[in-house]
C-alpha cells in the first residue's frame, strides 16, 4: 500500500500510463525500448579497461582495434580525452597492463603521432606531479610507462631521466650511509630497464649495460636496515634465501644482459601475429617525439610512505618441482613487481584484484606458466625443457610477500586475508592446494621465522578457515602433538584452535579436529560463563565474593559495596596478608567480569558502574594493578581472547596503565620464559605497546603541524617529551625481561631443574626470548626512526607567530586539514587521561 | 593505495544501493522544500549496519572480527523489539572514518560464523534504532522469508505463522 502511495508523490512515469498489474509489463515491454548504441568513447573506454583480460580474445587485435579507432577518430574530443585519461589512469592503478596499453600508443603513433604527443603530455604532467610529492610507485609505473614507448622517442629516450634519477641517487647515498630514498630510485631505473629493453626500440643495449655498471655499487651494498626486516633472522637457519629486491634485480638484470635481453615473460602485444603466408610487417615508429621535460628536484621529497629495504620472499622456493620462478630468473622479480603493485594499488576493491591474479597469465609471454590449476603432482610429468610455474603460486606468493613483509605492510593485514579468501572464492580446486603448499612451508619454519610473522600466519589461517567450514588436514600435525607444550608448533595449534574459537564457538570447532586434538578443547572452553570461584565455600572470602557479587549484579552504590571490601580487607589483615587490598580487588575485579561475563557490553556496563572504584585501585600499589590483570586473566582463563578484551579496554578506562600489563606479562608472570609461548599473551603485549605508539605518533603530528605557534608548541611539545619517556621506559621493561630470558639469566630459568640451564625446554624457552626481542627491539627502532625523521622539519620550540596572519595559499589546503586534525586528537588524548 | 579520483575499477566502500535509493527518496522530498544540498552525513561516517548475522552470533565474535579493522569503539547488537534477544544485526562504530571504510572493503562479504555478512556506512547509532522494525518484533526480512534459515529463526515469522493457519485449515476440511 505505502507504495502506491509513495508513487503519486513522485515525478510522472512515462505516458501516464497506470499500472495495475505486475503482469501486464511482462511482456514486449523490452522491445519496445530504443535500440541503445554505446558511444565510440564508450566502448573503446570499455576495450581498454579489460585490456589483456579475456582467454578467448587476441590482444594483439584489440590493441590493434583501440589505436585505429582513436586515431581515425581524433577529432572526436571525448574519445580522444577518453583514451588519455584511462591510459595513464590504467598505468598508475592497474600496472600489469601498462605493456599492452603502451602497445596502443605505440601503434596509434604510426597512425596520427598529434594522438601521442597528447597522450605523452599528459603522461609526463602527471609524472612530474607524482615526482614533486615523491609518490615514487606511482613514479615507477609511469617512467616504466614511457620506458615502453622507448620506440617512439628521439636520441637517448629515457635514458637521460634514468640518468638524473640515478644522479640524485648518489646524492641521497652520499649525504648519508642509512638513506633509503637513493635505494628507491635505484629501484625505479632497475625496474625500468627490463621493458626499455623488452620495447621495439633497439640499440640500447650500451646505455642498459652503461647504467647497470653504476647501479650496482648502490644495489648490491646491503642496507643496514636489510636485518631489520628479513623474516628469517638467523642467516644460518634460513629455509630460504631472502635478498633485498634490488640486488637480485641487479644480478638478474646483470645475466639478462648477457644473454642479449631475452626478457621472455614480457609479452610484446604490438605484433599482429601474422596469418598464413603472409611476412610479418614491421611495426613502424611514425613520426618520433622529443621525451618530455620533467624535472627531479635535488634533493628528492620523501613520500607519504616511510620506505624500508625490501627483501624478496618466496613460500614456494626449494620445493621438488619448481611452481614459480628461480631467483636466477629475473622472471621472478618482474612477476612479483607489478603482482604486488596491483595488490596494493587496487585495496579497495578485493574481487578485482583476486580476479587480475587469479588472470596473472594472461599478462605475460604464453607459456610463461602451466595451465590454470595444474595439480602439483603433474608438474613432475611435464618435458623437461618447459617452465612448470604455476600461475596460481606466483600470485599467492606474491600475496604472502605483503602478509609477511616487515616491519609493516602498505595495508592492514585484514586487506591480504581477504584477497587470499576472494582467490579461493573464485578458483577453489586451484588455490586451495597452493594455500595448502603454503601453509605447510610456514608451519615448518615456525621456530625460525620472525615472530611477528609467526603471529600474522596465525591470524591469517584462523581466520581464513572461518571463511571456509573450518576445513584443514589436523591429521598431518598429529605427530607434533607430543611436543612440550612451550614448543613453537604447539604454541602454533593451540593458538590456531583458540582463534578459530573466537570466531566460532568451542563445540563447533571441537567436531572439526581429529581425536588426538580433542583434549586441547578443556571443558572450560565449552562454557559460556566460567564458573565463579566464590560460589565454592572453599574458596577464602567466598561469603564476601558472593554478597559484593550480588550488590554488583543489583547496581549496587559505592556505599554498599564499601562495608563488603573492608570486611575482606580485615579478614586478610587478621590472615596476616601483607597487602589486604590484593583480595579485596580480586573479589571485586572477579565479581565484575562474572557479572558481565554474558557479553561485552555487559562487562562495559559493568567496569562503568564502577569505574570510580576501579580507578582508585591502580594507583595505590603496583601489585594492586598487577592483581586486576591477574583477576581478569584468571576468570577467563579459558576463553584468553575475553581477557585480553577486557584488559584492552581497562587501558582505554586507564583503571590499567600500559606499563602494568606489560609488567604483569614480562615481570611478574614471566615463569622462566614460559608465557612466551602463549599465542594471546602475545597479542596482548603487542596490542598494549601499540596502544601507546599510535598515541605518540598522534601527539608527533600535533607537533609538527604547519602554522603551530607558541605557546601551543611548548604544551605539545612537553606533552610529546612526557610521552616519549614513557613509550621509552616501557620498551626498556620489556627488553630487560626479554634480554634475562634470551640469556638464560632470568632467576626462574636457573632455579628450574639442577640450575645449569640444560633441561631440554630451556633451550626453546631461551630462544623464544631471543624472538620476543627481536619484535620488540625492531618496533622501538620503528618509533624512534618515525619521531625523528617526522621532527625534523618541525617549528622549533619558541617559534611566535609572524606579525601578520599569512593568506592561507589555496595549495596549503590539505596540511591545514592535517592539522586540525592532529589538534583534536592530542585534545582528546589530553581529556581521556584525566 | 591508488591515488585516481575516478578509479579503473569500482570501488568497495561506497554507501550501499540500499542507503542510496533510501536517501534520494528522503532528498526529493527534502528538494520540495528547500533547495539546498544538505552535507553528506556519510563523509566521516565512522559507524557501520552489519547485516545477515546469525541470531546465535554473539558480541565476542563480532569483536574478534571487526577489531581486524581497527579498534572498536562501540558495538550494538540489533535486538527483537518484543523479546530483547538478538534478531541478526548490529551496529559496529570505529573511532575514525578510515577504519570504517576499510571493514566495507575487506570485511564486508566475508564470513562470519559461517554467514556472509553485509556491512554498509551509517550516518551513526541513534537510541532506537537497535531494535527490529518488523512486526513480530525482529527484522523486516525476517517476517516473510520462504527459505529455511536455520541461523535466522526457521522460515520467516508471518509465513510460518500463515503456513500453519492454512494447513490447519486444511486439516479441518478433511475432518
Amino acid at each position: 500500500m505505502a507504495d502506491y502511495e509513495r508513487r503519486h508523490n513522485g515525478p510522472p512515469r512515462g505516458g501516464g500510463r497506470k499500472r495495475r498489474y505486475r503482469d501486464d509489463d511482462d511482456f514486449d515491454r523490452r522491445q519496445q525500448r530504443r535500440r541503445y548504441e554505446e558511444p565510440l568513447s564508450g566502448r573503446v573506454r570499455r576495450l581498454l579497461f579489460t585490456i589483456a583480460e579475456s582467454v578467448v580474445r587476441r590482444v594483439e587485435d584489440d590493441v590493434a582495434y583501440i589505436a585505429k579507432t582513436v586515431a581515425e577518430n581524433y577529432e572526436d574530443e571525448e574519445l580522444r580525452n577518453t583514451y588519455i585519461d584511462a591510459t595513464i589512469d590504467l598505468a598508475v592503478e592497474q600496472p600489469l597492463k601498462i605493456p599492452f596499453v603502451a602497445a596502443t600508443v605505440l601503434v596509434a603513433n604510426s597512425h596520427r603521432s598529434e594522438l601521442v604527443a597528447e597522450v605523452l603530455q599528459k603522461a609526463s604532467s602527471t609524472l612530474q606531479n607524482f615526482i614533486n610529492v615523491g609518490a615514487w610507485r606511482e613514479v615507477k609505473l609511469l617512467v616504466r610507462f614511457f620506458g615502453c614507448l622507448q620506440f617512439i622517442f628521439e636520441g637517448d629516450g629515457i635514458f637521460p631521466l634514468l640518468e638524473e634519477l640515478f644522479a640524485r641517487a648518489v646524492d641521497q647515498q652520499t649525504a648519508s650511509s642509512e638513506d633509503l630514498l637513493g635505494l628507491e630510485l635505484v629501484k625505479i631505473i632497475l625496474f625500468t630497464i627490463p621493458y626499455v629493453m623488452a620495447s621495439p626500440a633497439t640499440g640500447f643495449g650500451g646505455h642498459a649495460n652503461a647504467l647497470l655498471e653504476k647501479t650496482d655499487i648502490i644495489a648490491s651494498t646491503p642496507h643496514a636496515l636489510v636485518d631489520l626486516v628479513k623474516p628469517f633472522p638467523k642467516e644460518d637457519e634460513e629455509p630460504v634465501a631472502t635478498p633485498s629486491i634490488i640486488s637480485l634485480l641487479q644480478t638478474q638484470l646483470q645475466a639478462e644482459s648477457s644473454r642479449n635481453w631475452e626478457l621472455v615473460c614480457l609479452p610484446r602485444p604490438w605484433n599482429i601475429p601474422p596469418e598464413g603466408e603472409e611476412e610479418q610487417k614491421p611495426l613502424e615508429p611514425g613520426t618520433r617525439h622529443a621525451f618530455p621535460q620533467i624535472t627531479v628536484p635535488n634533493p628528492v621529497p620523501n613520500g607519504a610512505r616511510a620506505i624500508f629495504p625490501e627483501v624478496y620472499l618466496s613460500v614456494y622456493a626449494n620445493q621438488e618441482v619448481e611452481t614459480v620462478p628461480p631467483l636466477s630468473d629475473i622472471t621472478s622479480s618482474l612477476l612479483r613487481d607489478s603482482l604486488v603493485d596491483t595488490i596494493n594499488l587496487l585495496d579497495f576493491n578485493r574481487n578485482a584484484t583476486a580476479k587480475m591474479l587469479i588472470d596473472v597469465d594472461c599478462y605475460f609471454t604464453p607459456h610463461t606458466f602451466v595451465k590454470r590449476a595444474t595439480p602439483f603432482d603433474r608438474l613432475r610429468e611435464l618435458p623437461q625443457d618447459r617452465p612448470t610455474w604455476k600461475p596460481e603460486d606466483v600470485a599467492v606468493d606474491a600475496v604472502f610477500s605483503q602478509l609477511f613483509q616487515l616491519p609493516t605492510p602498505e595495508h592492514k593485514l585484514v586487506y591480504y586475508h581477504s584477497v587470499l579468501t576472494e582467490c579461493c572464492k573464485v578458483g577453489p580446486a586451484a588455490i586451495a592446494p597452493s594455500l595448502g603448499r603454503a601453509i605447510r612451508f610456514l608451519y615448518r619454519g615456525l621456530e625460525v621465522i620472525d615472530l611477528d610473522l609467526t603471529h600474522r600466519f596465525l591470524d591469517w589461517f584462523s581466520h581464513h578457515l572461518s571463511n571456509f567450514g573450518f576445513t584443514w588436514k589436523w591429521s598431518e600435525w598429529v605427530d607434533d602433538l607430543d611436543l612440550p607444550i612451550v614448543h613453537p608448533k604447539m604454541s602454533f595449534i593451540n593458538g590456531a584452535i583458540d582463534k578459530e574459537i573466537r570466531l566460532s564457538f568451542a563445540q563447533r570447532i571441537r567436531g572439526t579436529l581429529p581425536d588426538p586434538y580433542q583434549d586441547l578443547i578443556t571443558e572450560g572452553k565449552e562454557k559460556d560463563i566460567p564458573d565463579f570461584k566464590y560460589s565454592v565455600d572453599t574458596t577464602p572470602y567466598a561469603n564476601e565474593g558472593r554478597e559484593l557479587m550480588q550488590l554488583i549484579r543489583k547496581k549496587a552504590g559505592d556505599e554498599e559495596i564499601q562495608p563488603i571490601i573492608a570486611s575482606i580487607e580485615e579478614q586478610a589483615k587478621e590472615h596476616g596478608v601483607e597487602e589486604p587490598m590484593l583480595p579485596s580487588t580480586d573479589a571485586f575485579v572477579t565479581s565484575i567480569c562474572f557479572v558481565g561475563a554474558k557479553s561485552l557490553s555487559h562487562v562495559l556496563s559493568c567496569i562503568e558502574r564502577n569505574k570510580e572504584r576501579l580507578l582508585a585501585i591502580g594507583p595505590q600499589s603496583s601489585r594492586a594493578r598487577n592483581q586486576i590483570v591477574t583477576s581478569v586473566m584468571e576468570y577467563w582463563a579459558d576463553q584468553p581472547g575475553i581477557a585480553i578484551n577486557i584488559i584492552d579496554k581497562l587501558l582505554n578506562y586507564t583503571i590499567l596503565t600500559p606499563l602494568s600489563v606489560i609488567e604483569w606479562a614480562l615481570v611478574e608472570n614471566l615463569a622462566a620464559g614460559n608465557i612466551l609461548a602463549r599465542t594471546e599473551i602475545y597479542e596482548m603485549v603487542a596490542a598494549t605497546i601499540g596502544k601507546v605508539t599510535n598515541r605518540l605518533r598522534q601527539i608527533v603530528a600535533a607537533r609538527v603541524q604547519p602554522g603551530l605557534y607558541e605557546p601551543q608548541l611548548s604544551v605539545i611539545d612537553d606533552t610529546l617529551h612526557r610521552e616519549k619517556a614513557d613509550m621509552q621506559a616501557l620498551f626498556k621493561v620489556t627488553e630487560d625481561s626479554l634480554v634475562s630470558i634470551a640469556n638464560g639469566s632470568n632467576d626462574e630459568q636457573m632455579e628450574r631443574g639442577d640450575g645449569s640451564g640444560g633441561l631440554p625446554e630451556d633451550g626453546i624457552l631461551r630462544q623464544w626470548g631471543h624472538r620476543w626481542l627481536r619484535v620488540f627491539r625492531r618496533k622501538a627502532a620503528v618509533e624512534e626512526a618515525f619521531i625523528a625523521e617526522a621532527m625534523a622539519g618541525a617549528t622549533p620550540v619558541g617559534t611566535v607567530a609572524p606579525p601578520q596572519p599569512v593568506q592561507p595559499a589555496a595549495s596549503a589546503g590539505a596540511p591545514v586539514q592535517d592539522a586540525n586534525d592532529g589538534d583534536l586528537d592530542v585534545a582528546d588524548a589530553d581529556a581521556a587521561g584525566q | 593505495m591508488s591515488t585516481l579520483t575516478h578509479n579503473t575499477v569500482d570501488r568497495l566502500d561506497r554507501p550501499s544501493a540500499y542507503y542510496i535509493s533510501k536517501n534520494k527518496r528522503r532528498k526529493f522530498q527534502d528538494e520540495l522544500e528547500s533547495q539546498e544540498e544538505a552535507p553528506d552525513p556519510l563523509a566521516n561516517a565512522t559507524t557501520l549496519y552489519v547485516g545477515n548475522l546469525s541470531f546465535y552470533t554473539t558480541e565476542e565474535q563480532i569483536h574478534e572480527l571487526f577489531s581486524k579493522c581497527g579498534e572498536v569503539k562501540r558495538l550494538v547488537m540489533g535486538l527483537d523489539r518484543f523479546n530483547k534477544t538478538p534478531c541478526g544485526f548490529c551496529f559496529v562504530e570505529y573511532y575514525t572514518h578510515q577504519d570504517a571504510l576499510d571493514c566495507l572493503k575487506y570485511v564486508g562479504g566475508t564470513k562470519l560464523d559461517e554467514r556472509i555478512i553485509r556491512t554498509d556506512l551509517d550516518p551513526g547509532f541513534e537510541e532506537g534504532r537497535q531494535y527490529g522494525r518488523g512486526k513480530s518484533g525482529g527484522q523486516v526480512r525476517d517476517e516473510y522469508r520462504e527459505e529455511f534459515d536455520p541461523g535466522r529463526g526457521g522460515y520467516g515469522r508471518a509465513y510460518a505463522d500463515d503456513q500453519r493457519r492454512r494447513e490447519e485449515e486444511e486439516y479441518g476440511k478433511g475432518k
